[in-house]
């Protein structure tokens, strides 16, 4: 078939069922296009054909046939509107990128063609973008650049990407997992589980085989792991695969944890259990199915005759009762799971989506039997990850053992349908809650139960962290795991805190409603965290929350809402840099990982200011385990580890370099730690590589919202998100790293759920249409303030603030439609149903 | 180049599927593809003496809309083509396939079950998750029709030109819903040419709305098209169709002949609206969808019975 590519006449073979992106990808070597929903629905395959966008995965190749196709790469990279997305930012991990930037090019082209350098409107570029998805959510970013581009700001002059690979993600360069091919290499795919709970007896192949059972042949959720196989192709790695014959011997199906089988039955069988937690399990009974209480009370009787006594007898106090549920969400990433897997010799070499490539290699290491310098773990580029990449995954035991038996390297990339059903979900939680003011209006007590729906994994613990917030009022706090034959729960940005938020802090507003008090006073008086002060005063100022006005009864109602999260400060004091003066740069060198939070900037902007460097003087390799130790991205803790250490390196570079310019000081090398905080950690020693730090960051929203009675429509208008974690190394990424949070706090509240059969536990979300993330156009206003203040302790004074930026959206939105309709919401996501039930139409 | 002859026959002979676009059928692991691209002739809008105008169906979706003299005489179609998807599915999905496409429903989409679709003989959503589904219950399958541009076909009563068939109404291209096994009512190997839109009618009001948790690019859970003419405040005619509520797109006469001969006030819209809901039978989880359509109807009737905005900017 021929077609034009670029520019350039191409004649290639294809096969009748193969789609445009797959010719582009696999023929071609063309990866810019990435295929991350195959379904129309995200447009990260987005090309133009004869100059007009389409979804590239569901274009059949003959439809191409004489036409001109131009992919990312084509674009050259100087196109106004990819200049315009690196300075303004409009990118976090970059897989999306490449489909944003094709459309957004073809948009602004026609833009200027009909309309000149008018800016268009906010809604103007949502429609033009709305087939294109972006997990990190980019959006604020994307808005501005392409507005920019439009109205010919970015025509000309040299670009000063904020973020340090900017323009390779741009540009389609990029390189991610899924996209590396290594020669001789084959496509493995993943046999799962047709069952919610069988024993697997004998499975019957022919062929080379990996087996992914746990040690009791037991699976326990429709969609687990079973096998593995591999041949030249996808599309015959799945033929091989489906013939595979497994014999299952079906066991009870538990969806209720009430149920009479079991799940874990034994000690064994528990200790194999998924976490849905991070860092050390709190110790609780099992019974049957439930795990819990885990307990984190704090003079807990006294918390429950208090509030007893109070349900008896008012006492001019204030109770506020209610049961609050949320739905469980899933991470989605947009570059999926993904592990290309080689041996050498007895060195083990994986390309791997990661979050932790330190981590991941220990873990590789103790299960392959090898020492740790013989596992190689490289993430050059990380799709997003969000919790859900900190271990080994059945793509890389797939990968990794596959490739052993056959002798190549075999890649596993999970598909969107396994990623939405095993790629990881943060449990749904129903909390009870009881929450007591004395008749002075102080915190008297609260007590607070937490269910998590944790599928077959263990440690929801979502009410545990109400034991660090208001105080030190009595309060009962437990937590029980529901465990179910349903797919696991795993740790999920700020693991446990929106949906114990979704539920404190909209009983903590139905406390100040119901006393006449303003909710953000109350929180101060009730809140001892200084640096929540500050941004409780700053918020009571803001017009949005100062002049909010009666909503009304009309169709559309407009209310404002707060809501205040507090998180603990990790970090890992193990952390080192290295730098390295090669060809008059310096090169920083660590293994740790950049997932579109802007790691690499981080240090390149740290050592770049210590030393007094121009920008293009320094450059980062990381994204290798082989390099300096360095941290996962997870807990929030990369920036308080990366930073710090990358400071000292610069430090002890500037001292070994003395008078010497870099010229003269080629191959010097230093590496640098992170230095200790003053006072030392709340944890003696580090526990899995991570400490707890002294002192808790903050966060308060206030969220403008629009309902539309009519349609049942929660509309965010407008977001403010003020954070305090201290100083802030590149303000940009960190505004984009909280702008993201807003957003996908606002899926969290208002689209997110996994939805299953009710008879087996199947997922039915298990695709981009069903399973619903937030888009361009839901995207409000945000307006990100960060109060920098309060960590002197710290080296560099500042704190990670991804996962803090996440976690009061849901419930800021959960008051703001209170203040809207009167009516509170209850369960997540409020959907439309949900709120015309609640509003009574 | 191929003739309809040759691809009816192919299909016939391979047991293939047709494919236009391809938007729906890549999505699906189907019958061997048919492509339908390389018939000529199928693709545009041709203007007829009497102002009708014949859509080929290979015409996508964004060629109605780019198409102003279209879009000018028929409002209804315009606004609910440029609801559809997202624009790079517009750029290749044709009216054909929008009309002919298979449904959403996320059981028939899941290789782990099978219906009345798949050759099974339950439908799982009944028993099962069925808070997309349909309301108005017709037969076995709840799986509501998925075609928007349909919906407002009805109330233009297009007709639909069918190689080696007479013309047949839009309504008659899906029958009553009965038949659990397919979404349309055409045979394998019938390929639907053209959509005959009837002259347009000069003064009409029309609006399209949809009920979504999302903004944009979001699969309607009720869809409402209204066409409305006025003579002052009295409403003279009026069609109106409904989506997302059916096992096919719904013409709803009674709504209409609700609003003639009465002025367009909040109580004439509300109390027509609320007869759609009579043919409604919900299942537990899919009750809200009563309120949504009776809310969505009200929507675009309101959208359509208000005055038009000022023509200059
Ligand atoms: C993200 C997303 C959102 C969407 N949202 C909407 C929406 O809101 N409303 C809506 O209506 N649709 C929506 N769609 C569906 C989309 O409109 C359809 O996929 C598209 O219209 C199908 O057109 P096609 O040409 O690609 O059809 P194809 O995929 O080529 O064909 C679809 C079916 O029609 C048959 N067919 C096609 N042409 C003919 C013909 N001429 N004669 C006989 N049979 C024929 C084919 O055999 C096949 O069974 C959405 C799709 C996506 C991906
Ligand atoms: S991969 Fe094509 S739209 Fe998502
Ligand atoms: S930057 Fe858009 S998905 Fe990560």
């Amino acid at each position: 078939m021929e077609f034009s590519l670029n520019g350039k006449p191409v004649d290639v073979g294809v096969e009748p069922a193969e789609t445009v992106a797959s010719v582009l990808r696999e023929r071609m070597g063309l990866t810019g296009t990435k295929v991350a929903c195959g379904t129309g629905v995200c447009g990260t395959c987005t090309v133009l054909v004869d100059g007009r966008t389409a979804a590239s995965c569901l274009l059949p190749a003959g439809a191409v046939a004489d036409r001109e196709i131009t992919t990312v790469e084509g674009l050259g990279g100087d196109h106004p509107v990819q200049r315009a997305f690196a300075e303004h930012d409009a990118l976090q991990c970059g897989y999306c990128t490449p489909g944003f930037v094709v459309e957004a090019a073809a948009f602004m082209d026609r833009w200027r063609a009909e309309h000149g350098t008018i800016k268009p409107s906010r809604e103007q570029i949502a429609e033009a973008l709305a087939g294109h998805l972006c997990r990190c959510g980019a959006y604020a970013g994307i808005y501005e650049a392409v507005a920019a581009a439009c109205a010919g700001e970015h025509d000309e002059g040299t670009v000063t990407p904020v973020r340090v690979e900017a323009l390779s993600k741009i540009t389609g360069a990029a390189r991610y997992t899924a996209d590396v091919t290594l020669e001789g290499q084959l496509e493995g795919v993943i046999v799962r589980s047709p069952h919610p709970h069988a024993k697997v007896g004998e499975i019957r192949h022919d062929g080379l085989l990996a087996e992914l059972l746990p040690p009791d042949r037991v699976v326990r959720y429709v969609g687990q792991p079973v096998a593995a196989v591999a041949a030249p192709t996808k599309a015959e790695a799945l033929a091989v695969a489906a013939r595979i014959e497994v014999d299952y011997t079906v066991l009870p199906t538990v969806l209720s944890s009430e149920a009479e089988t079991i799940v874990y039955p034994t000690e064994e069988s528990r200790k194999g259990a998924p976490r849905a937690n991070e860092g050390p399990l709190a110790s609780a009974k099992w019974n049957g199915n439930v795990r819990g209480p885990a307990a984190m009370s704090w003079r807990g009787r006294t918390a429950v005759k208090r509030i007893e006594k109070a349900r008896n007898d008012g006492g001019g106090q204030t109770l506020v009762e209610a049961t609050f549920t949320t739905a469980v969400q899933a991470h989605t990433c947009m570059e999926p799971h993904g592990c290309v897997a080689r041996w050498e010799g007895d060195d083990l070499h994986l390309h791997l989506s990661t979050q932790a490539v330190t981590r991941v290699a220990e873990q590789a290491a103790k299960r392959w039997k090898l020492r740790p310098e013989q596992v190689h773990v490289v993430a050059e580029h990380v799709g997003g990850g969000f919790g859900s990449k900190v271990n080994v995954t059945s793509d890389v035991v797939a990968a990794v053992e596959l490739s052993r038996l056959h002798g190549v390297p075999v890649r596993v990339v999970l598909s969107r349908p396994e990623e939405l059903v095993d790629g990881g979900t943060r449990p749904g939680v129903r909390i009870e809650l009881a929450l007591l003011a004395d008749a002075d209006g102080g915190l008297s007590a609260f007590t607070m139960d937490g269910h998590g729906d944790s599928g077959v994994s263990i440690g929801s613990n979502a009410a545990w962290h109400s034991r660090f917030f208001y105080g030190n009022a009595p309060r009962r706090i437990r937590d029980y795991d529901h465990i179910t034959n349903r797919a696991p729960g795993i740790p999920f940005r700020g693991p446990g805190l929106p949906p114990m938020l979704w539920a404190l802090e909209q009983a903590v507003d139905e406390v100040a409603l119901r006393r006449g008090e303003d909710p953000i006073a109350l929180r101060r008086r009730w809140d001892g965290n200084a640096k929540r002060h500050a941004l409780y005063d700053r918020a009571s100022t803001l017009p949005m929350w100062r002049d909010r006005t009666d909503p009304g009864d009309g169709r559309l109602r407009r209310g404002v809402g707060v809501a205040a999260a507090n998180y603990m400060y990790f970090l890992d004091p193990g952390t080192k840099v290295s730098l390295t003066v090669e060809q008059g740069a310096v090169v920083a060198r660590i293994a740790t990982q950049d997932i579109g939070t802007g790691s690499r900037s981080v240090i390149a902007e740290v050592v770049r200011s210590t030393l007094g460097l121009r920008s293009g003087q320094v450059r980062v390799e990381l994204g290798r385990s082989d390099h300096a130790y360095g941290p996962s991205a997870a807990s929030s803790c990369s920036t308080p580890s990366i930073a710090p250490a990358a400071q000292d390196a610069a430090r002890r570079l500037r001292k070994a370099l003395g008078a010497r310019s870099l010229d003269e000081a080629e191959g010097l090398q230093v590496v640098g730690r992170r230095p200790r905080d003053r006072r030392g950690y709340v944890t003696p020693f580090p526990l899995d590589h991570f400490a707890i730090g002294r002192g808790f960051s903050g966060a308060v929203v206030v969220t403008e919202v629009e309902v539309d009675t009519l349609l049942g429509r929660v509309r965010p208008t407008r977001v403010w998100s003020g954070v305090a974690a201290g100083h802030v190394y590149v303000p940009r990424l960190a505004r984009n790293q909280c702008e993201g949070g807003v957003i996908q706090g606002i899926g969290y509240a208002l689209f997110e759920q996994r939805h299953e059969d009710p008879a087996t536990g199947t997922v039915l979300t298990a695709n981009l249409e069903d399973y619903r993330i937030p888009g361009i156009a839901d995207t409000p206003e945000i307006d990100v303030y960060f109060h920098t203040e309060g960590w002197d302790h710290v080296p560099g004074r500042g704190v990670g603030l991804g996962e803090i930026c996440t976690m009061a959206v849901a419930a800021s939105i959960g008051n703001a439609v209170r203040h809207a309709t009167g009516w509170r919401p209850h369960d997540l996501p409020i959907r439309p149903d949900l709120l015309l039930e609640g509003i009574g139409t | 180049m191929t003739t309809l002859e040759a691809v009816a026959k192919a299909v016939r002979d391979t047991g293939g599927e047709l494919r236009a676009g391809g938007t729906d059928v890549m999505t699906r692991a189907t019958r061997p593809p048919v492509d339908l691209l390389s018939v000529p002739g199928l693709r545009g809008i041709v203007w007829r003496p009497d102002g009708s105008a014949r859509i080929g169906a290979l015409t996508t979706i964004a060629d109605l809309l780019a198409d102003d003299r279209l879009t000018a005489a028929y409002p209804a179609l315009a606004a609910t083509a440029a609801a559809i998807a997202t624009p790079q599915i517009r750029n290749v999905a044709t009216v054909g396939g929008n009309l002919l496409q298979r449904n959403r429903c996320w059981y028939l989409r899941n290789p782990a079950f099978t219906c009345h679709q798949t050759g099974g003989d339950t439908c799982p959503a009944r028993e099962g998750a069925h808070l997309y589904s349909a309301v108005i219950d017709q037969g076995p399958c709840i799986a509501p029709h998925p075609s928007s541009l349909a919906v407002a076909l009805l109330t233009y009563a297009a007709t639909a030109e069918v190689h080696g068939r007479s013309p047949l109404g839009i309504a008659e291209l899906y029958g009553d819903g009965g038949d659990p096994t397919c979404d349309h009512r055409l045979e394998s190997g019938e390929i639907l040419q053209a959509v005959l839109m009837p002259a347009p009618t000069p003064i009409e009001r029309a609006a399209y709305r949809r009920a979504t948790a999302r903004e944009m690019a979001e699969w309607p859970l009720v869809e409402a098209v209204a066409r409305l003419t006025l003579d002052g405040d009295t409403i003279t005619t009026a069609a109106i169709a409904v989506g997302g509520v059916a096992r096919t797109p719904l013409f709803l006469p009674e709504v209409a002949d609700a609003l003639l001969g009465k002025s367009a006030t909040e109580e004439t819209l509300a109390a027509a609206a609320d007869l759609a809901t009579a043919r409604c039978s919900p299942l537990p989880r899919s009750a809200y969808k009563v309120a949504l359509l009776r809310a969505t109807l009200i929507d675009v009737l309101t959208a359509c019975s208000a005055p038009p905005p000022p023509a200059t900017l």
